[in-house]
């Protein structure tokens, strides 16, 4: 019994309402994949932002804040880190980098970030393009900047910051970072000594600038690659403890696993908080999981909707074919041969439907992130996971039961009322 | 060889006075004839047809083809001894128009244990015989005519023993209709039991036996038809 010649036989009717019961199936499967391959790109991609982060500081408040503020570079008005405290984190024998983070005004809409040469090279590793900053008036851009290395720029000031200093916000592109898949792609990254002045902190040097000219060049790059401002001074560590200022975070690489949680306890004080954002991420998810579940639960219940609302339509399409299966059953096709050709008919319509949705959903799913990668920098990588497939399954399982209903009709309907 | 005994039909089985569709309480017809039910409209000529294939089960009496009969079995079994034994012509054709002429003839060949390798042959041979082309082109590009050889060929494919056909040139001009009854007449020299529904005086003509049919009951037999 071959049942498929007759139902491809079938397929050239209603063709109009065909596709648009196909088309109707489709985008609700596509929405239910697109919505769960999407949470969980984001999840990943989020995750993944945050590698290089392993321990953050800063001063007492919500961890949520720190954590957007330094792995996701979206400043927000927080407290600071006390000098001392910076101060005693960089002499921590266990901590491989402290990066001291400070936010700065934005550049042409991307937010100011200052730090260390040192963790652009632990971010990004080798530049992409240029070199790294050796003066408190040189830039590097991320990846995704919209500006060319040699750019001079102006910081746009801020209301707050009323004090002018010593270069009246004209800085120097010098290099571009590798893509580092994170926030850190749509940011400007300064010398944490460039946001310092620009707040009218002290720079975390000794006034006397000879007297670092040769430590400045701890961050690997080319000394003297340009003729820079005279009274610039060399930037990086180390720092002279009396002379650094507060931050709003600190991200510290510790040598070993066992060290990141002594470091994490000691830094829990009156004066500052220490979290992994690994960990901070993972509490969020586990709020975003429950929402997860709720709406996987959703979108199979609307797919399933869909599919039972269908299968009414398909019901009056199949009278439309009663004469056919009833000529068929006149010619000696059995009733289980007039079934199983409704029964693939509807089943196959479902199935088309869903795995276009699976496919469509995906793709939909790769230009929402594709959005979001513009817009934020961090990667969001779709990916299609057993459990997706799954549902797709699930979904024509369920559609398959279903057609059984108007199949029975078909299998039941007297063949003289059909040759009528 | 084809004996009716006691057959009787109602629709409405509830009401046991109800008129009944067909009441033949005897008839019986040697294999191998063309034989012609005609009669009124709403006389039952086609209520009788598809009691004798199969197609309908009646209330009462029994229907033997070569003393098997038919009423007893199950619906499965009746699928079986018509796909077997049975093949039918309808008054519009009721050929699948997203098929090509070949696969309408052999459209059997999908729920039958008949390959199709071997109706092949069978299909091609009848569709040259009966002078139809066979090009791969839609079904509503042929003439009526040859879309009605074409359901001949269809049900002639497996080379049943009984045809039966409903009113088969209802809808041909008459050249078609002259060769079609001709076409009858040769497949029931043939040996096959060629059962027609008409009123159509080129097929009335053409036939062995004429059966005649007013409100269900035989109202006149031509030729060797015993009731
Ligand atoms: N499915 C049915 N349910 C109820 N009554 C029916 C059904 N089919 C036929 N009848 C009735 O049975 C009678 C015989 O119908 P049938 O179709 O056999 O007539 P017919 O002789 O073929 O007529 P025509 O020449 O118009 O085709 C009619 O009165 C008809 O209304
Ligand atoms: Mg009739």
């Amino acid at each position: 019994m071959n049942p498929f010649p007759i139902v491809l036989s079938l397929r050239h009717r209603q063709r109009v309402t065909l596709i648009f019961f196909v088309a109707l199936i489709t985008f609700a499967v596509a929405l239910g994949v697109a919505i769960t391959t999407q949470e969980r790109a984001v999840r990943q991609g989020s995750a993944r932002a945050a590698d290089k982060f392993d321990l953050v500081v800063g001063a007492p408040g919500s961890p949520f804040d720190l954590v957007l503020a330094s792995v996701y570079a979206r400043p927000t008005s927080m407290g600071l880190v006390p000098a001392e405290d910076l101060a005693r984190l960089m002499a921590e024998p266990e901590a491989d980098m402290v990066a001291p983070i400070g936010f700065g005004d934005s550049i042409e809409g991307f937010p100011l970030m200052g730090t260390t040469a040192q963790f652009v090279s632990h971010l990004s590793g080798d530049l992409a393009e240029g070199q790294i900053f050796a003066h408190e008036d040189e830039l590097v851009i991320g990846a995704n900047v919209p500006l060319k290395v040699g750019d001079i720029v102006h910081a746009a000031h801020d209301a707050l910051d009323s004090e002018e200093h010593l270069h009246e916000g004209s800085l120097t592109i010098v290099g571009r970072m590798a893509r580092t898949q994170s926030a850190w792609d749509n940011a400007v990254v300064a010398p944490i000594e460039q946001v310092w002045e620009s707040h009218g902190l002290l720079n975390g040097h000794a006034p006397t600038e000879e007297a670092h000219e040769e430590a400045a060049e701890d961050a690997s790059d080319d000394h003297d690659a340009e003729a820079h401002n005279d009274h610039a001074a060399p930037v990086g560590p180390p720092f002279d403890p009396a002379y650094l200022a507060g931050v709003p975070a600190v991200v510290v690489k510790s040598a070993n696993v066992p060290a990141a949680y002594g470091l994490r306890t000691a830094y829990r004080t009156s004066s500052t908080q220490a979290v992994f954002p690994a960990e901070i991420l993972v509490q969020l998810y586990a709020v975003l999981g429950d929402a997860r579940a709720i709406m996987s639960f959703l979108a199979l219940a609307t797919q399933v909707l869909v599919v039972a609302a269908i299968l009414s339509g398909v019901m009056v399409i199949l009278q439309l074919f009663r004469t056919r299966f009833a000529v068929l059953r006149a010619l000696g096709a059995s009733r289980g041969y007039v079934f199983l050709v409704a029964w693939s008919y509807v089943a196959m319509l479902i199935a088309a439907g869903a795995l276009a949705g699976l496919v469509l959903g995906v793709l939909a799913s790769y230009g929402v992130s594709r959005f979001l990668e513009l817009r934020s920098g961090i990667a969001i990588p779709v990916s299609l996971a057993w459990q997706d497939v799954q549902f797709v399954l699930a979904l024509i399982l369920v559609g398959a039961a279903m057609a059984v209903i108007p199949a029975v009709g078909v299998f039941r309907q007297p063949v003289v009322d059909g040759l009528n | 060889m084809l004996t009716v005994s006691g057959l009787l039909h109602r629709f409405d089985t509830a009401d046991a006075n109800a008129r009944a569709a067909v009441h033949i309480p005897e008839l019986s017809v040697p294999a191998g004839r063309f034989v012609v039910i005609t009669g009124p409209s709403g006389s039952g000529k086609t209520t009788l047809l598809y009691l004798l294939s199969g197609l309908l089960r009646p209330s009462q009496g029994s229907i033997a083809w070569s003393g098997q009969d038919i009423v007893p079995m199950h619906e499965g079994q009746r699928d079986d001894w018509r796909r077997r034994h049975a093949g039918f012509v309808f008054q519009n054709f009721n050929l699948i128009e997203e098929m090509t002429a070949y696969q309408n003839v052999t459209v059997a060949a999908y729920f039958s244990a008949f390959s199709d390798r071997q109706v092949r042959g069978k299909a091609r041979q009848l569709l040259a015989q009966l002078g139809v082309p066979d090009e791969k082109r839609q079904i509503s590009s042929y003439s009526r005519g040859e879309q009605q050889r074409i359901a001949l060929a269809r049900a002639l494919v497996f080379d049943p023993p009984i045809l039966f056909a409903d009113e088969p040139t209802a809808s041909l001009d008459i050249t078609n209709s002259k060769g079609l009854a001709e076409q009858f007449q040769v497949l029931s020299r043939a040996g096959k039991s060629v059962i027609v529904v008409s009123h159509d005086p080129v097929v009335i003509g053409a036939a062995d036996s004429v059966i005649r049919l007013d409100h269900g009951r035989l109202v006149a037999l031509s030729s060797e038809a015993v009731a």
